[in-house]
């Protein structure tokens, strides 16, 4: 399953990334996760995405993403503030799940 | 806390971060980002011609001997950064309106180059002066820029075209679609700056002078300092939307002291470039939360502390904090906003009094935000070793402000652990 983190830069959420990948394979899930800066939705998120997550701090922008993901059928959620540290892992990956039901 | 702050969030906060996402906003702040590349790199030729070296070294006297040539790399990007900045202007604002980019960009750089005179120079022929493409064009720039969009999505929308039948090229279908949003462009662009004789920059410059010098004052750099920590005490990227309206001022401040330092001017003219910020005040992110972490490391009790200092410790000292802000958390933690808030006025205030006072060198490069703020701070002030000393005073300051309330928070958080513990061992 491939999961796209959306932040402001990509920076911040691909340290949040190693904490989702952690805590899925511990739960034997194999997950490709990538982190990228909101100016890059709009080129990344037709890339077969199975997944977005938008990080809290641009939660002002979440409708923005949600928009382009929606038109290429891309479940999209926000990652909850208390998810979004790189002990957040099984928080994360419930998030995950949240969105993908 | 929890009522006031969803009042503060839903009135206020809110609303301002709406205002930063406004279209022509938006594609003021990603055009000027485009451009952060060749202001970063082209900056860097400032060091090469001064070196930060004791004068008598080599490198200095042949910097000293060739400054003019070893600065065109910075004289054809930071110099004149509105140009690259127009096509990105022209570029983000036509994309979101689902026009032709490229037609955009192109528009948005000759409605910038319109509004110059060009200059004949004996034996040179016609030369176009650069300062107005560079900071003191900026506010031109963005103005003209959003207006050739606008003039474009006017044709555009009411069909004011040339349509080419369909079995034309795309690309050559493009060019006459443009041709009569380009001709009323520059027809009226041309009409004021030439027919009318009206100086657009000095107009503009005029208009905008108090603000710019409003920006550099003592208010102006606390304010945004202020609204940054306040936006990131709800979880709200603060940079992200108090940049969007301070950025064009922060750039204008770098570009005019890099181009004083090129001219060889011994005092440069403003204080807070976004630079000034980003090293001096925004020590590991905003809030200066670096002095969070390290009193986390010095001072943690709680399991829950000392593993997030340690793995907030290395993306802390290249100023990336959300683990922290999250993590602690600080978002609507009431016992970590106070110093979340108060660290950044303090040191602020401070390196703001020691540029002014000429302890410090004002900054004038940009060096990739990431670095760690010593060597960030060297490298911006162009070798200042008083700056480097200044970060390190910013950082113990830090320190001594988070620490006592870190450890009424961590002594909390030991509590529910004992009690967790406690708990579990009883129902065991």
């Amino acid at each position: 399953m491939k999961v796209l983190f959306v932040c402001s830069g990509g920076m911040s959420s691909a340290i949040v990334v190693e904490a989702l990948k952690k805590e899925a394979a511990k739960k034997g899930r194999e997950l490709e996760v990538k982190a990228i800066g909101t100016n890059e939705v709009e080129q990344e998120i037709s890339n077969g995405w199975s997944v977005c997550m938008v990080a809290p701090q641009i939660r002002h922008r979440f409708d923005q993403v949600k928009e382009q993901a929606v038109k290429v059928g891309v479940p999209c959620g926000q990652i909850p503030p208390q998810a979004y540290t790189p002990m957040g892992g099984p928080k994360l990956l419930q998030a995950m799940d949240d969105i993908l039901n | 806390m929890g009522g006031f702050a969803n009042w503060l969030d839903k009135k206020l906060s809110g609303p301002m971060a709406r205002l930063a996402e406004q279209r022509h906003l938006q594609a003021v702040r990603d055009g000027v980002i485009s451009a952060l590349p060749f202001i970063i790199v082209g900056s860097f030729f400032l060091i090469l011609a001064f070196p930060p070296v004791p004068e008598d070294w080599l490198i200095a006297e042949w910097a000293a001997n060739n400054v003019t040539d070893i600065l065109i790399p910075y004289r054809m990007t930071m110099f004149i950064m509105s140009l690259y900045i127009a096509f990105g202007i022209g570029y983000n604002l036509s994309k979101s309106y689902n026009l032709d980019p490229l037609s955009g960009a192109q528009m948005a750089t000759a409605a910038l180059l319109l509004t110059i005179t060009p200059q004949v120079v004996e034996g040179v022929g016609y030369t176009l002066p650069m300062t107005p493409m560079g900071g003191n064009g900026l506010f031109v720039t963005m103005i003209v820029s959003i207006l050739a969009v606008e003039i474009l999505r006017f044709c555009k929308t009411k069909n004011i075209t040339i349509k080419m039948p369909p079995q034309v090229p795309a690309s050559v279908s493009r060019s006459f679609e443009a041709l009569i949003p380009v001709a009323i462009l520059i027809v009226s662009i041309s009409l004021v700056t030439v027919a009318l004789g009206v100086d657009l920059h000095k107009l503009v410059e005029k208009m905008v002078a108090p603000l710019v010098a409003a920006g550099d004052s003592y208010f102006g750099v606390m304010l945004p300092v202020f609204l940054i920590t306040f936006f990131w005490s709800f979880g709200i990227h603060g940079v992200s939307i108090v940049g969007t309206i301070a950025r064009p001022l922060w750039e204008v401040y770098l570009v005019e002291n890099s181009a004083a330092v090129a001219e060889g001017a011994s005092t440069l003219p403003h204080v807070a470039p976004e630079t000034f910020f980003q090293w001096f005040v925004w020590i590991g992110g905003a809030g200066a939360t670096l002095g969070l972490i390290i009193s986390m490391l010095l001072f943690a009790k709680s399991k829950y502390s000392k593993t997030l200092g340690r793995t907030s410790a290395i993306p802390g000292l290249f100023n990336i904090n959300e683990p922290i802000i999250f993590g602690a958390p600080i978002v609507l933690n009431p016992i970590l906003i106070v110093p979340f808030i108060i660290t950044p006025l303090v040191t602020a205030s401070l390196s703001y009094f020691a540029v002014v006072l000429g302890f410090v060198t004002p900054t004038f490069t940009m060096p990739p935000w990431t670095l760690p703020a010593p060597i960030g701070a060297f490298l911006a002030t162009g070798g200042d070793w008083n700056a480097v000393l200044l970060v390190l005073i910013n950082i113990a300051i830090s320190v001594i402000i988070y620490t006592p309330f870190f450890k009424i928070y961590d002594n909390k958080l030991l509590e529910q652990e004992t009690n967790e513990e406690q708990n579990e061992t009883v129902n065991a």
